[in-house]
C-alpha cells in the first residue's frame, strides 16, 4: 500500500528533493510552500507522515506542527531546520516532534527516518 | 540625553516609514522622512543627521547604494538597514559597506528603538575617539582630552594631573584654572586622590561639596565647587595619572549618565595613553569598546547566516544524492558526484566552527579587578536592561584581591551572563551582582554571582547549560553557545562556574577564579 507524506518547506529546493526521495521508495508526496497550506492539507486520514521546515514566512514551524499533531494525532512528524539554535524548538512540550534532521541532509537520512516512523 | 538626535527615515512604504518616524518622535528624536534612496541621500546632503533608518529595497536608487553615497556625504552618520525576508545576503553586505546594523522587517518598535540607542551610543564613542586620536603631538593630544571631557560633561574645571620626574604629581593641562590659588588647591585634590589605592582601583571618584569631604579635609579654597569628579587612569593596572573635573555653585550634580560617559572617556584615555601608534590604535580601542556586544551580535549573525546557507546546502547535497543513485558507480560522473558531497560536509563543518570562531578570543593575562570588569560590562550594558525595565543591583565588594585574567574575556563571560539574565526576565525585574573572597577552597579566590529573578533553570535542562549549541530560545535568537563560550573561558583562567537556583525563584550563576 501507498504510504502519503506531507512536505512542507518555503524552498523549493528541499521541497524537490525531498519529494524525490520518497517517491523513490513509493511514497505519495504533496507539497506544501506555507504553513497556512499544510494545514489546510492536513486532514485526519490523508497522510501517515509530515516533515515540516520551522522557518516559514508566514507560520513558525513549531505552530504549524502543534496544529496538525492537534488535527490529525496518528499523523508522524518530523521537523527540519537549517538552524542550529533551533534544536530545542520541536521538543517543546505541546510541540514534541516524532523526529528531527538538521539541514543539509541527506536522501537517505530522510527515508530511514520516515520508515522507522511509519513501521507498524 | 540622547534623546536630541536627529533622525533620517527612509522607506519607499509611507505607512512604515510614518510607524518608525511616529515611534522615535514619541521617544524624543527628531525625524525627517524621504521616500526614496535618492531623496534619503539629498537630506543628509542639505542637513546634518546623526543616524539613517533605510530600508534595502526601494525603487531606484537601494538602500545599499544610498548608504555608500551617505557615508560620502558625511562619513559620521550611521545607518541602520531595514531588510525584509530572505535578504541576509544584502543585510551582510550592507555591514560591509558600514551600516551600523540591520533589522529584520517587521521589527517591534522596542527592538527598533534599542538599535538606535545602541548607534548613538557608538556615535558618541566615535566623537570622543576621533577628537583624541586626530592629533598627533602628545601635547595636544592631551590638550585635546581635557578640551573634550570639559566640553561634554558641561563641567567648569578640569585639569590632568601626571607623575612628574621627581615623583610628585604636576598640572599637565588645565581648563578653567587661570587662579594659581585654585590650581594649587586642585592639584593636591588630586593629589590625595592619587595617593588612596581604594580610589585609584576606581574607575570613576566622585566628591559631592568638596568643601565638606573628608578626604579634602585642610585644603583651603573649594567652597566654589559643587561637585567634582576624578577619573583615575591607569596603564597595565597601575595608576598612571588623574583627571579630575569640576563643575561650580549654581550649576547640577553629576548625574549617573554623566558618570557612565566619564568611565567611558577614561577607558579610551587609558588606551590612549598605553600605546603610542596612533592609528592602530584608533581601531583597537573602538574595538575593543564594542567588542563583547559584537561578539555576541556576530554570534547572532551566524546564527541567522547558517540558516541561510544551510537550505541551499540542502538542496544540493540531496540532489546529488539523487542523481548518483542513477549513475553507473563505476564512472567518472559517480565521483565526480561524490566530490560534491563531500564539499557540501565540508561547508557544513565551516558553518558550525564559523559559529564558535565568532565566539573566541585569544587570552592575554595580566592582573585584573573583577569589581572592574564587572562595573565595565555593566556599562554597557545598563541602557538595553534600562530599556527593558531590569534594576541593578551592585554589591560589590572593596578591597578584593586582583586575579590574574584576561580583561576583554572576563567581560565576555559576565556580558553572557548578563544577557542570559536579561532574557529570562522579558517583562522586566532586578539583577543582582555580587563579588566576594572567598576561602572556601583553602587556597584564597575571588568570587562573583551574577542572579536573576527570572523563572530560574527548570531541573529537566540543569544538566545540559553548558553543552555548546543547547538553547531554549526562539529562532534565530539564541546559539546556545553563551555558557560554553563561559565555561571555556573561565576554565582557561583555572576557575569554576556553576548554575543554580535562588530560595526565591530565579538563577544564579556564580564563578571563582583564584586570586594574584
Ligand atoms: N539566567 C537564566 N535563567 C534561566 N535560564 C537560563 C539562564 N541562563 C541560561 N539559561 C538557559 O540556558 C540556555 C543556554 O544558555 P546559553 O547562554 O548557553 O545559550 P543561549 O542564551 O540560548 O544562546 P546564546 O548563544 O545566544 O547565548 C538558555 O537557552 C536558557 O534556557
Ligand atoms: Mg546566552
Amino acid at each position: 500500500m501507498n504510504r502519503k507524506a506531507l512536505i512542507v518547506d518555503d524552498e523549493e529546493l528541499v521541497r524537490n528533493y525531498v519529494r524525490r526521495a520518497l517517491a523513490g521508495r513509493g511514497w505519495a508526496v504533496t507539497e506544501a510552500a506555507n504553513g497556512a497550506e499544510a494545514l489546510r492539507l492536513a486532514v485526519p486520514g490523508a497522510f501517515d507522515a509530515m516533515v515540516c521546515d520551522l522557518k516559514m514566512p508566514d507560520l513558525r514551524g513549531e505552530e504549524v506542527i502543534k496544529r496538525a499533531r492537534q488535527a490529525c494525532p496518528a499523523m508522524k512528524i518530523v521537523a527540519i531546520t537549517g538552524s542550529v539554535s533551533d534544536i530545542k524548538a520541536p521538543l517543546a512540550p505541546g510541540v514534541q516532534a516524532d523526529g528531527f534532521l538538521i539541514k543539509p541532509f541527506g536522501i537517505d537520512e530522510i527515508r530511514d527516518l520516515l520508515e522507522k516512523l511509519t513501521r507498524i | 540625553m540622547t534623546s536630541k538626535a536627529n533622525i533620517l527615515v527612509v522607506d519607499d512604504e509611507p505607512q512604515i516609514a510614518e510607524m518608525i518616524s511616529s515611534a522615535l518622535q514619541l521617544y524624543g528624536y527628531a525625524v525627517q522622512t524621504a521616500m526614496d534612496g535618492e531623496q534619503g541621500v539629498a537630506r543628509v546632503g542639505a542637513g546634518k543627521f546623526d543616524l539613517a533608518i533605510m530600508d534595502i529595497q526601494m525603487p531606484g536608487m537601494d538602500g545599499i547604494t544610498a548608504l555608500g553615497e551617505m557615508k560620502k556625504l558625511d562619513p559620521e552618520i550611521e545607518v541602520i538597514i531595514a531588510t525584509g525576508h530572505g535578504t541576509m545576503g544584502t543585510a551582510i553586505e550592507s555591514l560591509r559597506k558600514g551600516a551600523f546594523d540591520y533589522l529584520h522587517k517587521p521589527f517591534e518598535i522596542k527592538e527598533l528603538l534599542k538599535v538606535v540607542e545602541r548607534a548613538l551610543e557608538k556615535r558618541k564613542f566615535n566623537d570622543i575617539t576621533r577628537a583624541i586620536f586626530s592629533t598627533v603631538r602628545p601635547e595636544e593630544q592631551l590638550r585635546v582630552i581635557i578640551d573634550s571631557v570639559t566640553r561634554i560633561l558641561k563641567a567648569e574645571e578640569s585639569l590632568l594631573v601626571l607623575p612628574g620626574r621627581d615623583g610628585n604629581p604636576y598640572i599637565a593641562v588645565s581648563e578653567g584654572l587661570e587662579d594659581p590659588g585654585a590650581a594649587a588647591s586642585r592639584l593636591e585634590m588630586c593629589s590625595r586622590i592619587m595617593d588612596a589605592p581604594e580610589e585609584t582601583s576606581k574607575s570613576a571618584v566622585l566628591s559631592e561639596n568638596p568643601a565638606g569631604d573628608r578626604r579634602f579635609a585642610g585644603i583651603a579654597g573649594l567652597d566654589k565647587l559643587k561637585s567634582s569628579l576624578f577619573l583615575p587612569l591607569r596603564e597595565d593596572n597601575k595608576p598612571v595619572g588623574l583627571i579630575a573635573i569640576s563643575r561650580l555653585e549654581d550649576e547640577a550634580y553629576f548625574t549617573e549618565d554623566d558618570l557612565q560617559r566619564a568611565r567611558i572617556f577614561a577607558s579610551l584615555v587609558g588606551l590612549a595613553l598605553r600605546n603610542s601608534s596612533l592609528y592602530r590604535q584608533l581601531q583597537e580601542t573602538q574595538g575593543q569598546l564594542i567588542q563583547a556586544e559584537k561578539m555576541s551580535a556576530l554570534g547572532q549573525l551566524a546564527g541567522g547566516l547558517a540558516h541561510e546557507i544551510n537550505n541551499p546546502l540542502s538542496g544540493i547535497l540531496g540532489l546529488t544524492q539523487l542523481v548518483m543513485e542513477n549513475t553507473d558507480k563505476a564512472g567518472q560522473n559517480y565521483a565526480d558526484l561524490k566530490d560534491i558531497e563531500k564539499a557540501v560536509f565540508r561547508c557544513k563543518k565551516i558553518i558550525v566552527s564559523l559559529l564558535s570562531f565568532s565566539r573566541q578570543e585569544k587570552a592575554h593575562l595580566e592582573p585584573v579587578s573583577l569589581n572592574e570588569v564587572v562595573e565595565e560590562t555593566l556599562t554597557l550594558c545598563a541602557r538595553q536592561m534600562e530599556l527593558q525595565r531590569i534594576k541593578i543591583n551592585r554589591q560589590l565588594a572593596p578591597g578584593l584581591p586582583m586575579v590574574n585574567a584576561d580583561f576583554q574575556q572576563l567581560m565576555q563571560v559576565f556580558l553572557n551572563l548578563f544577557t542570559n539574565a536579561r532574557d529570562a526576565m522579558p517583562e522586566g525585574g532586578e539583577l543582582t551582582v555580587s563579588t566576594s573572597l572567598d576561602g572556601a577552597g583553602g587556597r584564597p579566590a575571588v568570587a562573583a554571582a551574577v542572579s536573576d529573578t527570572g523563572g530560574g533553570i527548570s531541573p529537566e535542562i540543569a544538566g545540559r547549560l553548558f553543552d555548546p549549541f543547547f538553547t531554549t530560545k526562539a529562532v534565530g535568537k539564541g546559539t546556545g553557545l553563551g555558557l560554553s563560550v563561559c565555561l571555556g573561558i573561565i576554565n582557561r583562567h583555572n576557575g569554576g562556574i556553576r548554575a543554580a537556583n535562588r530560595p526565591g525563584g530565579g538563577a544564579a550563576f556564580t564563578i571563582n577564579l583564584p586570586a594574584l
